[in-house]
């Protein structure tokens, strides 16, 4: 025991106090009626939070209960096929998961060539001009309405040049550029910060797709190279197209699940 | 000097805590009140605030953190190597560095989304996005969890090491598990280190202080030390290790001559000379302990043998560096804890051996020189074989003699005590010492209450003093009055003189009446110059009087005054241009006899302008007659108007210079005339 530990070495010479047992507990038979009191007490976000750590404490031991109980307790066997059951008369063959892949590629090529994709989000809120874009007013005397401000998020390519004030229709601020996405990859179930190649599509139209506005539901262009993809030829993967999740003007990030 | 206090060191809150002490500060300190209605800028500026302030905070506590914890580098080898042994230095560092990498991605999190904020558009976006920001610094809060919990895991133990000084006095004290260290240092200090009878049972260093010659000793007990190599010892002997190599002390090095320990005799030998390259330089003293069990002199004759190699050792340690051994029985010395033998013996030689080291280095290091410089004692040289003893008057001498047989002579209260039987049948009169005018009324009786009043109420103990300063006090008012007497005796005023002073009087009253009148007034009164005479008060008739008043003959000033003043008008004659009128007549078709008048006074070049009493069209006079008599009626309602040069409906008029209303409040774009 070091030198330091004044209450252990009182407790090693004397003990505890005589009703130190007692005492705790009646303390510990006391704590269901002080936190009844607080529940009832507690108003506002403190009751809020309350009640959301006691459910989420309720919760935990109703799943330990119940673990408990299960194995003692009796019951029906589940007759759900698990996923990736195969049939007796199957079981000899070896499913290539290469086959699998070959064919998404050819599914994908086509529907590029279609122009239509199964994405994630397939249906998008449409977003009106006047909530793009912000009218600015120029001239001497700011009669002139002609100019756009973009108020998404926006992505500029690295070799884009603005133009002279004077020619300038769209202004897309640099506080809002974004370069890099949270990817995820949904079979991955993981996440990664890649860079933005381009703007595939904007679903809200053509002008916006140009303009490389980030709003939900863009389908963007991301670099994956990082992740070491490989097409069925061995070539490496370096760009693949994801489709935005959220709205980036609001959450500061673009988040985006990669199509597969 | 540094002091090695590591109790200071605030609380390092889990991670949770640390998320929810933040945020609330945040909640409470910054407004919380906000409205769609307002202006951008402010909603803006409102979300902005409270990024900034979490993050200010965040920055706040976890700088604390990097700030107090000990730098490994900075403090003293002693320590750092402790703190190493204990809790591994790798560790330790990636956990302060974790947390200076999470405050400085706080700080880049807040940057960027204060500067997303700058282009938030509606209250639902700037809130979206401060939602968003303390989101991700409470994350990489969360991440760092497990570091904050290591370091306050680490301070709780930091605060209960024991506060060892690394440059003071210390005797360190080390040897085999169980030989009796702990006994030892609970003998010279008040250290109350666990003594048990089995082996490792001081598993930390342990801190008592001890006193010789004055001089306060750190005394510190080791964990036992077991021979095998250095990368296998555990912590705890690690911890005697550390402290043997940094602490400049005196080492004592334990030696159980019985072997009740369960080492023998050789097995401690083997580790002196597997550890002496930690006691070089150092003053070591070789302590044969339990000799109560086994007298040193017993000892079979191979184990003197060690027991004398070690010695020779450690009279080498310390050769050219102060600290020798007066005797060489100093290095090795025997006692029993058991019985207290020769415990103090061992203190005193190891104190002794210290001091004298550190005494030595100090003398031979530079700064010495700075001090020993200052100091100069003078001792005259011998001349001859004369004794020169101090010179101490006779008188000197018999005074001091005198004072010291008084003080034996002088009788004290305890002595008459005795002689007049003891404790409980003396005692002590208290009048006997009073201090009064005359030694015999001090047994006196003297009444508290007499006649049912209380004597001392009516004592007064300076009452002739007082009495003293009211006659004095009296004597001076009287002075006072006598000065006082005489009266200013002025002359009586000549009636003649009292009039002409009531005059005076009346004057200036009127004066200052009339002044009152016109200041009352001042403002409503139009300006008038003097010549116009508004109130006629310049007439010859107030200058008679007041010419007359002064005793001066008025008439001449009258009749000059008179002479100057002019009379009617005199008329124009009408007869002027009738002489030399023929030539014109000729051709010229006049239409009145004024018009032609005028032409031939003035210049052709210049235009006629109308005469007023021409008729136009569209003004409702019937003829000249009639405009020409409304026109007398208007001069005349307006003539006593102009004459008093009072405000006519034709003057020009600025009601008020500066309206309140122009001039308080904001303007908003484009108005002036309104608020």
């Amino acid at each position: 025991m070091p030198q330091g530990d004044y209450i252990e070495l009182h407790r090693k010479r004397y003990g505890y106090r005589l009703d130190h047992f007692e005492r705790k507990r009646k303390k510990e038979a006391r704590e269901v009626h002080k936190r009844s009191a607080t529940a009832q007490k507690a108003l506002g976000i403190k009751g809020k939070m309350f009640a959301k750590k006691r459910y989420a404490e309720k919760a935990q031991m109703k799943k330990t209960l119940a673990m408990h109980e299960e194995s003692s307790s009796r019951r029906k066997v589940d007759d759900d096929v698990r996923e990736g059951a195969v049939p007796a008369y199957l079981l000899d063959r070896d499913n290539t998961t290469r086959a699998k892949v070959l064919s998404n590629t050819i599914k994908q090529k086509r529907k590029e060539k279609a122009g239509k994709w199964e994405v994630p989000l397939p249906k998008v809120r449409p977003v009106a001009e006047d909530e793009m874009f912000k009218v600015l007013r120029s001239g001497k005397r700011k009669t002139k309405q002609w100019k756009r401000m973009v108020t998404k998020a926006t992505f500029v390519g690295p070799g884009f040049t603005r133009k002279p004030p004077k020619y300038e229709r769209f202004i897309r601020p640099t506080g809002l550029r974004f370069t890099k996405a949270h990817v995820t990859h949904p079979e991955l179930k993981c996440t990664f910060n890649l860079e933005i190649i381009g703007v595939k599509k904007n679903p809200n139209g053509q002008m916006y797709t140009y303009l490389g506005v980030l709003t939900k539901g863009t389908i963007i262009e991301v670099n994956v190279s990082e992740l070491g993809l490989v097409t069925p030829a061995g070539k490496v993967v370096w760009g693949k197209y994801a489709q935005v999740t959220n709205n980036p003007e609001n959450d500061g990030c673009v988040n985006a699940v990669l199509l597969v | 000097m540094v002091q090695y206090n590591f109790k200071k060191i605030t609380v390092v809150p889990n991670g949770k805590d640390f998320i929810d002490i933040i945020l609330s500060r945040t909640q409470r300190q910054t407004p919380t009140v906000v409205h769609k209605g307002y202006a951008i800028s402010r909603l803006r500026q409102f979300y902005m605030r409270k990024v900034k302030y979490t993050q200010q905070n965040f920055h706040e506590k976890l700088s604390t953190i990097i700030d107090e914890f000990p730098r490994l580098d900075d403090i003293h080898p002693f320590y750092s190597d402790l703190l190493h042994v204990l809790y591994n230095k790798d560790h330790y560092k990636l956990a302060l560095g974790q947390i200076n990498t999470a405050r400085n991605l706080i700080s880049k999190i807040s940057k960027d989304y204060v500067k997303l904020l700058k282009y938030g558009d509606s209250l639902y976006r700037c809130k979206c996005l401060k939602v968003a920001a303390l989101g991700r610094m409470c994350t990489v809060i969360k991440r760092i969890g497990p570091s904050l919990a290591y370091l306050e895991q680490i301070r709780q133990h930091m605060a209960r090491l024991p506060s060892i000084d690394p440059n003071t006095r210390t005797i360190l004290i080390c040897g085999y598990p169980n030989v009796g260290k702990s006994s030892f240092i609970n003998k010279i200090t008040r250290a109350d280190v666990d003594v048990q009878p089995y082996a490792f049972t001081t598993k930390s260093l342990f801190v008592g202080h001890t006193d010789y010659k004055y001089l306060r000793y750190q005394v510190i007990d080791t964990p036992g030390i077991l021979d095998r190599p250095f990368e296998d010892r555990n912590i705890i002997e690690m911890c005697s290790i550390t402290a043997l190599a940094h602490l400049r002390a005196a080492v004592l090095f334990f030696l159980d001559v019985s072997g009740s320990c369960g080492y023998s005799i050789a097995q401690q030998a083997a580790l002196f000379h597997s550890i002496k390259s930690l006691f070089m330089n150092k003053p070591l003293t070789i302590v044969c302990n339990k000799i109560d069990l086994q007298p040193l002199e017993s000892i079979p004759e191979e184990d003197m043998k060690l027991v004398m190699e070690m010695k020779a050792e450690a009279m080498k340690t310390v050769i050219g560096q102060g600290g020798e051994p007066t005797n060489d029985e100093d290095v090795l010395l025997s006692m029993s804890t058991l019985t207290e033998d020769g415990v103090i013996a061992v203190k005193n030689a190891a104190c002794e051996r210290l001091l004298n080291q550190r005494v030595e280095l100090k003398m031979k290091s530079k700064k010495i020189n700075d001090c020993l410089n200052r100091f100069h004692v003078a001792i005259p040289k011998t001349r001859d074989q004369k004794e020169r003893p101090p010179c101490i008057p006779q008188a000197v001498l018999e005074a001091k003699a005198k004072q010291a047989a008084e003080k034996v002579n002088r009788k004290t209260e305890k002595d008459l005590e005795e002689e007049n039987g003891g404790a409980g049948v003396y005692s002590a009169s208290l009048k006997k010492n009073y201090i009064l005018a005359n030694d015999e009324w001090k047994e006196d009786i003297m009444p508290e209450i007499l006649d049912g009043h209380n004597v001392y109420d009516f004592v007064d103990v300076d009452i002739l003093q007082r009495l003293e300063e009211l006659e004095q006090e009296e004597g001076l008012r009287q002075a006072e009055e006598d000065d006082d007497d005489f009266e200013m005796d002025g002359k009586e005023l000549t009636p003649e003189e009292l009039r002409a002073l009531a005059e005076i009087r009346k004057k200036k009253t009127l004066l200052i009446q009339q002044h009152r009148i016109k200041k009352s007034t001042a403002e409503s009164r139009p300006t008038v110059p003097r010549k116009f005479d508004k109130d006629k008060e310049f007439t010859t008739k107030r200058m008679g009087r007041q010419l007359s008043a002064l005793g001066l003959d008025p008439s001449l000033a009258i009749n000059r005054a008179r002479s100057k003043s002019r009379g009617r008008k005199r008329e124009r004659s009408l007869d002027r241009g009738d002489t030399d009128g023929d030539v014109m007549d000729m051709d010229v078709d006049t239409p009145n006899k004024k018009q032609r008048l005028r032409s031939l006074s003035r210049s052709r070049s210049r235009s006629r302008s109308r005469p007023p009493t021409e008729v136009v069209p569209g003004e409702g006079f019937k003829d000249v007659a009639q405009k020409g008599k409304a026109l007398k009626l208007a001069k005349k309602s307006v003539k006593k108007r102009n004459k008093d040069a009072r405000r006519g409906e034709a003057d020009r008029v600025i009601p008020t210079l500066k309206p309140k209303h122009l001039f308080s409040g904001k303007r908003s774009t484009g108005k002036t005339d309104r608020r």
